[in-house]
């Protein structure tokens, strides 16, 4: 029987030949789903493209009409490009790597609307992973309420619950730390009971002390002392495991003490959250500026924050193996390894990227802009140079507008490194509502600076925006003259309350508004200043500083009398574990020292009197 | 209608007649990865090759891929077990992904998934047991059930197809 059938061979290569032509004919569609697939992996929106082009001869490949939705509004493009044409090295096709050598992008635009929502139906556990963490970021953010009604009026504190203090919880966790603690540590000082050994110490100490040498003789005398010698011995390990004993003791309650000095830091946070609850406002500027601008700075921070997570994600450093959800199909995905090695290309390279973009218009954005991209690739450490981003404004379409921004995205080895600076004069400013004041500021347009530094996992930066032409616009419909106090009105009434923050702020003609990021990458800590911020407060302090300072005199005693018998508890409880444990196991390790030093001293006492050296 | 009586004629004149039991035994075996494995991957372009080029049976190979496809989506969890196993939690094979990984062509098997991986390996394993299991079941089948099954009129209209001529190209010698 023959092992090959021959007259299959041609069949056969009729199939491959139809299985190549078959790849041939969508192969364009292919490179068409899989930029769609990988873009919407990628931003957790749609990601469309109309046509693709690909020419594998000379390594061409044409995209047409690529829609990216932006994830927070899927109906609006995050960005869109009429054409993309990019030159792809053919040869690493083979290895499945990309290395594109060149990309131009043109006519690009932001925020243009879309037909259809660009929302994604049924979303993979790793679709817009980033993206959902640093929505969650924001909205763990609390943003202190601007509420000055009702501030005169008497301060409900019945409303601060005690089980929402946290001095309270922090108190109790202590308490019932130091009783475990306290019953544990008594249980392991009843195992570690060095008393018999102790007593045996005794006992042979009255020996030692009655023994006559010569009754004894040198074989008896030696007897004694090697077994006084052995107890002795035993005594000082029974010792250390004392002293080992005691050194965690100590360490136990020394934590237990920093917790409770911990609760003074509690305690400044239950008055700042009394405060809220009965939106008695600080009068420091900076606390209120975050009550007004505080969520246009998580607005605007979330973006950067989005693309520095996202770039960590796609741009790791080092050369260990990566792993990604498998690809989309019937049976299940798995999960796909990439094994990066030295000296080899990364999965993904693009050398350099070009684009054009203009935006139309008489808007402060209009004119022309150019960017580049150089080094963005999956692998950098393969590539050893950094990812650089450069975009600037080449043609304003009106007044003497410029602006630029550079990033650099340092992932050759860890820790990242990461930088943005981007300096943009003539951006189109958002609205924001100040509800507090029955009024919307229009910052216009303006200016914005920003610095942003990444060092591992730590962020520090800021960011500015200025505007010299803001308006103010009295969003309720009551038709009140805006240039002098409403007559009669309560103080802490709404109508006051408008009328004081309307006086103050209409007046203002510029604003600047400076946002502060520091700390974890994933969920850094804001700090938000502004100019109009601290008019406000000086506004508030001399109208109602004295009554507000009253009222929140009245909170804090009112805080401290909710959390001062749980704070004293929780010293009593460590004060008494640091007395009954400490001060026994410290008796304990005493008497074990003096036993032994007294059972040493009567060994020497009676070899001294032996005419002859005992080894 | 028509690629149900179809495959029932395959795999009737399979199992009757065409070819001895250890051809479509390893048909059947070569058969298998193309349902245990992820269909569209290159290595099941090649085992297709092979089944045409080699003299094993070719309705015997459809039908264990036929057979194979249910029992890979029930065991995609487990080989994705033993693909993780070799993947990242050996570490003495490390450098031979790495090296496999950075060759041309072998990525575009995507060995370095999971499941691609598990199921290859896990069929492997699996199809010596697989062809010896098939042909003593086809020699047992042929001398037990055949004789009686002959006699029916199905069987003798599912036999007498038009079908059956394309069928025969593929006939092992």
């Amino acid at each position: 029987m023959r092992v090959v059938r021959w007259k299959a061979v041609i069949p056969l290569g009729v199939t491959l030949v139809l299985v190549a032509l078959f790849w041939w004919v969508f192969l364009d569609r292919a490179v068409e789903r899989a930029v769609e697939y990988v873009g919407t992996e990628i931003v957790g929106a749609r990601v469309d493209v109309a046509s693709a082009e690909v020419s594998l001869g000379r390594g061409a490949v044409v995209l047409r009409g690529l829609e990216v939705t932006n994830p927070d509004q899927p109906m609006t493009n995050l960005v869109q490009s009429d054409q993309i044409v990019a030159q792809v090295r053919v040869l690493p096709l083979l290895q499945k790597k990309v290395v594109i050598d060149t990309m131009a992008v043109r006519g690009v635009r932001f925020g243009t609307p879309r037909r259809t929502s660009g929302a994604i139906q049924r979303r993979s556990p790793t679709t817009g992973q980033v993206g959902r963490a640093i929505s969650d970021w924001a909205n763990r953010i609390r943003i202190p309420p601007l509420n000055l009604q009702g501030l005169t009026t008497v301060v409900d504190v019945s409303r601060i619950n005690l089980d929402s203090l946290r001095t309270v919880a922090q108190a109790r966790s202590i308490a019932h730390q130091g009783d475990s603690l306290r019953d544990t540590w008594r249980t392991e000082l009843g195992g570690l009971d060095p008393q018999p050994q102790i007593d045996s110490a005794r006992a042979l100490i009255a020996r030692l002390r009655q023994a006559d040498v010569r009754t004894l003789g040198v074989a008896g005398t030696r007897d004694l002392v090697n077994s006084s010698r052995g107890s002795a011995t035993r005594l000082g390990q029974a010792t250390d495991r004392v002293k080992a004993f005691e050194t965690r003791v100590r360490s136990g309650v020394g934590s237990l003490r920093s917790q409770v000095d911990g609760l003074a830091q509690a305690r400044q946070a239950d008055y700042a959250y009394a405060r809220g609850l009965v939106n008695l406002p600080s009068l420091d500027a900076p606390d209120l500026s975050p009550a007004l601008f505080g969520e246009m700075a998580v607005e605007r921070l979330k973006p950067m924050l989005y693309w520095l997570n996202l770039a960590e994600q796609y741009l790791p450093p080092g050369l260990d193996a990566r792993r990604q959800r498998g690809p989309d199909r019937v049976r299940a995905s798995g999960t796909t390894v990439r094994f990066p090695r030295a000296h080899e290309l990364p999965a993904f390279l693009l050398v350099y990227a070009g684009a054009d973009a203009e935006v139309g218009g008489e808007g402060a954005a209009a004119g022309r802009y150019a960017a580049t991209v150089t080094g963005l690739t999956t692998a950098p450490a393969l590539y050893g140079r950094p990812t650089r981003f450069a975009a600037q404004r080449v043609a304003a379409a009106a007044g003497p507008r410029s602006g630029s921004i550079v990033a650099i995205l340092n992932h050759v080895s860890a820790p990242l490194k990461d930088s943005i600076v981007a300096a943009l004069d003539g951006v189109g400013l958002p609205t924001v509502a100040l509800p507090a004041a029955g009024a919307t500021l229009a910052l216009g347009s303006g200016a914005v600076q920003m610095r942003l530094a990444r060092t591992g996992e730590n962020i520090e930066g800021s960011m500015t925006w200025r505007s010299n032409n803001v308006r103010w616009v009295r969003s309720d419909s009551t038709d009140r003259p805006t240039d002098r106090p409403t007559a009669n009105q309560p103080i802490g009434s709404p109508a006051w309350a408008q009328d004081l923050l309307w006086r103050t702020v209409s007046r203002l003609t510029s604003a600047e508004v400076e946002v502060r990021v520091a700390g974890r990458v994933t969920g850094p800590a804001i700090g938000v200043r502004s100019n109009v911020g601290r008019e406000v407060a000086q506004a508030l302090r001399r109208e109602i500083g004295d009554e507000v300072s009253r009222q929140e005199q009245r909170l804090r005693a009112e805080v401290n009398a909710l959390v001062e018998q749980q704070v004293q508890e929780a010293e009593r409880r460590v004060a008494e574990v640091q007395t009954q444990v400490e001060a026994a196991v410290a008796a304990k390790r005493t008497e074990l020292e003096q036993v032994r030093a007294e059972l040493e001293n009567q060994v020497r006492e009676l070899t001294r009197r032996l005419p002859v050296r005992i080894p | 209608m028509l690629v149900l009586l179809k495959l029932l004629q395959q795999l009737v004149k399979t199992l009757n007649s065409d070819g001895t039991p250890g051809q479509i035994a390893a048909g059947m075996a070569l058969g298998a990865v193309l349902g245990l494995t992820p269909l569209i991957n290159l290595h099941n372009l090649a085992i297709l090759g092979a089944i045409m080029v080699l003299n094993v049976s070719f309705p015997g190979a459809m039908l264990g891929w036929a057979l194979a496809v249910p029992v890979g989506f029930v065991l995609d969890p487990v080989f994705d077990v033993i693909g993780r196993r070799l993947l990242l939690e050996t570490p003495a094979l490390t450098p031979l992904w790495t090296r496999l990984y950075n060759l041309p062509v072998a990525p575009l098997t995507n060995f370095n998934d999971t499941i691609v991986l598990g199921s290859l390996v896990s069929w492997v394993v699996l199809a010596l047991p697989v062809y010896f299991l098939a042909r003593w079941g086809v020699g047992r089948y042929r001398a037990t059930l055949y004789p009686r099954l002959a006699q029916s009129r199905v069987f003798q209209a599912v036999t007498a197809s038009k079908l059956y001529n394309v069928y025969r190209m593929f006939r092992p010698d």
